[in-house]
């Protein structure tokens, strides 16, 4: 049974299910969620484990350190978090001590950015420690419990790090399965130190200087344990698949097994790549498509990818970076890539060419792969193509030009030739067919939109549909307009997690939303979609009048949410508004659903019920009649009258009155 | 008020792990809920929970290990060939766990992460070292009333011999490098007790050493 959490609990849950034994952390964006869960169960006793509130990162990865010697450590990051760690974490690879963290991955300054991309994550690539890319929170957790596997191997003995994208991971509500403790302890052997903690008789020195005869000696060795985990990291995946029914590889091939056009890259970005990469699979005229979606990144498996890349006779491999390698030749996964093909097939390999985007939460959507397997397909054909990085969702520097006036005379003279003969296939490009229902809901920060979101996936997962839902985080100033998605796959057995962006529902907690320069409602709603207003005062015909848009358009709804919140003295509108989603879209049954809010809702529960249901009861389409109950501002004679030379304690005027009229 | 104690999960049958606000105190599971005992203290080194053992090939042949199948895991051993290790854990004395693997880490000069055995370390002779000769005059020196200097050798280079009233203090001619520490830091100021170069008291080098 999934359970619905976001990319952080479960990465908790993987620290918990391996029976963390310390856990000091420093809190940081994108995974302080992560260290705040298992703080609570520690707290109240649930997890047997003891967390530091460490006075930086530096302290808390060299806490992991010292506790890593004799008892199970892990601990998460991000980011700058991450880098101010990289100091330390080398003496954990170089000292042989297994130690886990989960990183959120995210930007690093400057520009300040706290939103996702790999960047940390390639940064601390030479530290020696093993890096897993997980894809979402399922991942993660199981990659977690994987990790220390992989990690207290005596062939190994090395810290590991898991990572998952920052926000569309980490924070992307969706079903985990929670495997059982007993499960995971027949799976996961208990930690055994290779010293014993604070023995007189045989004491032993962490960390001594080496000169260099036994410091080369020692980092070769270092290297070759490093080395060894590629091969336990398979073994211990295929036990995972036997005990937990998940597998899991070093890389995971979707798509053709014949693939003349291959799209590597690493982590969440594939769940866009998947469903671009099915579109186009057996489509007329476009030969075989296939996505690598590597996991394991350090130690990487070149052998393996070379080999794979070589049966599956692949023409052209675009590898997809969401990182950058300041001043390198290619960034870091393609420079491996690069790498692996050159070592293990000489030139008989593909053609690889490089991409960067994503990057620093830009968005990663499926259009973005058909661009890329059209280069792909415009390299196997033998077209030139650049030596050096393609980039993603730049205006002046597009993959594809179509006339020479869209870009500036100095580029055009540097990459006009190769622009010329590389065509923008139609075949390859053509927008992509919405296969899932999706809802966004625009609100103002604060009013409670994503507890909403999240019970309304949590009843869809248990009526057995998959949900995904992804909050946008960044304005974090209460009263900012936000948004909040939800995706509804009605497909079983396929997992979809990215968004086409094309909206069934758009649900407005606030009616001036509808005033917004900025927000544009009806933008990607889909032809005779549906808008839910919570209003107490505007009438449909009015919205409609607003909004400039006919019966054929768009279907409208209003809910008074802040009447039925207030006669039920709550504080937020979320729940009947989470009643009113049901009376609008009717995919998820509220009677089934009301099952799963009577155990889920938060508290006050029965009022939060009644809430929803009476949300539910009274949301309509229909033009009705309401008592007119305005509010203005009075503004009293004394408060016009008022000069700053007046101003006195006693003279203070009363100034704001408030009354209502009708 | 006394704070609420809590006990933690632990693998661990030996220790438990009371957590008393943010605290964590390790005892022995026998004495749980005990007072500790006053009095002589135990000789625990027996009963603590012995670390893993990773022999090499040569080692399991010399000594078979109780408890698991030697034959069996001597021909695993075999075929790896010399970077083979036997990994054995026998918290009490019985094999719970053991394990055939490949060492990556052959070299024999550096352990498993550069970690140090202290007590295999052998003294090294570091007399080519120093400039001067030390010696502590039996005579001056207060034994082990005063032990400062052995305390501040940075090298243990100065031992204690003897007890009471007849104890003083040598210094070990292998293992001083000449570095001045015990006799700068000397309670006596080093006057005939500590001679340097034969010499109990020298105005030129106090000069150069305490800036006189």
């Amino acid at each position: 049974m999934a359970t619905v959490m976001a990319g952080n609990g479960a990465a908790a849950w993987g620290f918990r299910l391996s029976r963390v034994q310390c856990y000091p952390y420093y809190p940081i964006t994108p995974s302080t969620s992560c260290s705040q869960q298992i703080s609570r169960w520690v707290y109240d006793g649930a997890m047997g484990a003891v967390t530091i509130n460490a006075e930086s990162e530096h302290s808390a990865a060299s806490q992991i350190i010292a506790a890593g010697k004799n008892v199970r450590a892990g601990t998460a990051t991000s980011s700058k978090g991450l880098l101010y760690m990289i100091e330390v974490l080398e003496n954990a690879a170089g000292g042989a001590i297994p130690c886990g963290l989960f990183i959120g991955n995210r930007a690093t300054g400057a520009p300040i950015n706290i939103w996702a991309d790999h960047s940390d994550a390639y940064a601390m690539r030479d530290s020696g420690l093993i890096q897993i890319f997980a894809a979402d929170g399922q991942e993660s957790l199981d990659s977690i419990i994987q990790g220390y596997r992989i990690a207290e191997d005596l062939r190994v003995r090395m810290p590991f790090a898991v990572n998952l994208r920052g926000f569309t991971g980490t924070h992307a509500y969706e079903g985990v399965e929670i495997p059982s403790q007993e499960e995971v302890d027949r799976y996961l052997p208990p930690f055994v130190p290779l010293y014993s903690l604070f023995a007189p008789e045989k004491p032993v020195t962490y960390g001594a200087m080496l000169s260099a005869y036994p410091y080369r000696r020692h980092k070769r060795n270092q290297m070759a344990a490093i080395g060894n985990a590629a091969e336990i990291a398979l073994k211990a995946g295929k036990d995972f698949a036997e005990k937990f029914g998940r597998s899991y590889g070093h890389f995971e091939w979707i798509g053709d097994r014949k693939a003349e056009l291959v799209v590597a890259l690493l982590g969440e970005s594939a769940a866009a790549g998947e469903v671009a990469t099915r579109h186009l699979q057996g489509k007329e005229g476009i030969p075989g498509v296939a996505l690598l979606k590597i996991r394991l990144f350090s130690p990487f498996p070149a052998r393996e990818i070379a080999q794979a890349l070589n049966r599956a006779g692949t023409k052209a491999v675009i590898v997809f970076d969401e990182g950058l390698q300041h001043g390198g030749v290619l960034p870091p996964l393609a420079q491996r890539i690069t790498a692996a093909v050159h070592l293990h097939l000489g030139g008989k390999g593909p053609k690889i060419a490089s991409v960067i985007g994503g990057l620093g939460g830009s968005e990663v959507r499926q259009e973005h792969f058909q661009l890329m397997f059209n280069l792909a397909a415009n390299i196997a054909e033998g077209k030139p193509y650049r030596p050096e990085p393609y980039w993603l969702d730049i205006d002046e520097d597009p993959i594809f030009v179509e006339q020479e006036n869209q870009v500036s005379p100095k580029l055009w003279k540097k990459w006009g030739e190769i622009w010329k003969k590389q065509p923008r296939q139609e075949k390859y490009c053509a927008p992509i067919p919405p296969d899932t229902e999706e809802i966004r809901i625009y609100s103002r920060a604060g009013q409670g939109a994503i507890t909403s979101a999240v019970g309304f996936t949590g009843a869809g997962i248990e009526n057995g549909y998959r949900l995904v839902t992804v909050p946008a985080f960044g304005s974090e100033r209460r009263g900012a307009i936000i948004t909040t998605d939800t995706l509804i796959n009605f497909h079983k057995e396929r997992r979809i997690r990215s968004f086409m962006r094309a909206w069934d529902v758009v649900i407005l907690y606030d009616d001036t939303i509808l005033y917004s320069p900025e927000h544009r409602v009806l933008d990607g709603l889909k032809e005779g979609g549906a808008l839910l207003v919570n209003t107490s005062h505007m009438s449909v015909k009015k919205i409609r009048g607003l909004l400039d848009a006919g019966e054929g358009r768009v279907r409208i709804f209003t809910a008074p949410a802040a009447a039925v919140s207030e006669g039920l003295g709550l504080k937020h509108i979320n729940m009947p508004m989470l009643g009113a989603l049901h009376k609008v879209y009717d995919k998820v049954p509220f009677d089934k659903a009301l099952g799963y809010y009577e155990r889920n809702v938060p508290r006050p529960r029965e009022a939060s019920l009644e809430a929803i249901r009476r949300g539910h009861a009274e949301t309509t389409d229909q033009e009705i009649q309401r008592t007119r109950k305005e509010r203005r501002l009075l503004v009293s004679q004394d408060f016009l009258d008022w000069r700053p030379e007046d101003h006195s304690q006693e003279s203070w005027p009363s100034a704001l009155e408030e009354v209502q009229i009708g | 008020m006394k704070e609420e104690q809590r006990t933690l999960v632990s693998p661990n049958r030996h220790k438990e792990f009371v957590v008393t606000g943010e605290l964590v105190e390790i005892r022995d599971r026998a004495h749980a809920g005990e007072t500790e005992k006053k009095g002589q203290p135990e000789d625990k080194t027996g009963k603590r929970l012995s670390p893993p053992e990773i022999l090499t090939i040569e080692e399991v042949a010399r000594q078979p290990v109780d408890g698991i199948d030697t034959a069996k895991a001597l021909s695993a051993m075999a075929d790896i060939g010399p970077e083979a290790r036997l990994f054995v854990y026998r918290p009490e004395g019985q094999a719970v766990r053991y394990e055939v693997f490949e060492d990556p880490r052959v070299c024999p000069e550096v352990h498993r992460g550069a970690v140090i055995e202290n007590l295999k370390e052998k003294p090294r002779d570091v007399s080519g070292w120093r400039t001067h000769d030390f010696f502590i005059d039996l005579k001056g020196c207060l034994g082990d009333e005063c032990g400062r200097c052995a305390i501040v050798c940075p090298e243990n280079a100065i031992h204690l011999r003897g007890k009471g009233k007849g104890s003083f203090h040598e210094i070990d001619p292998l293992a001083c490098k000449g570095c001045f520490i015990c006799w700068v830091e000397c309670v006596r100021t080093a006057a005939d007790c500590i001679l340097v170069d034969g010499k109990t008291f020298d105005p030129g080098m106090r000069a150069k050493h305490f800036g006189e």
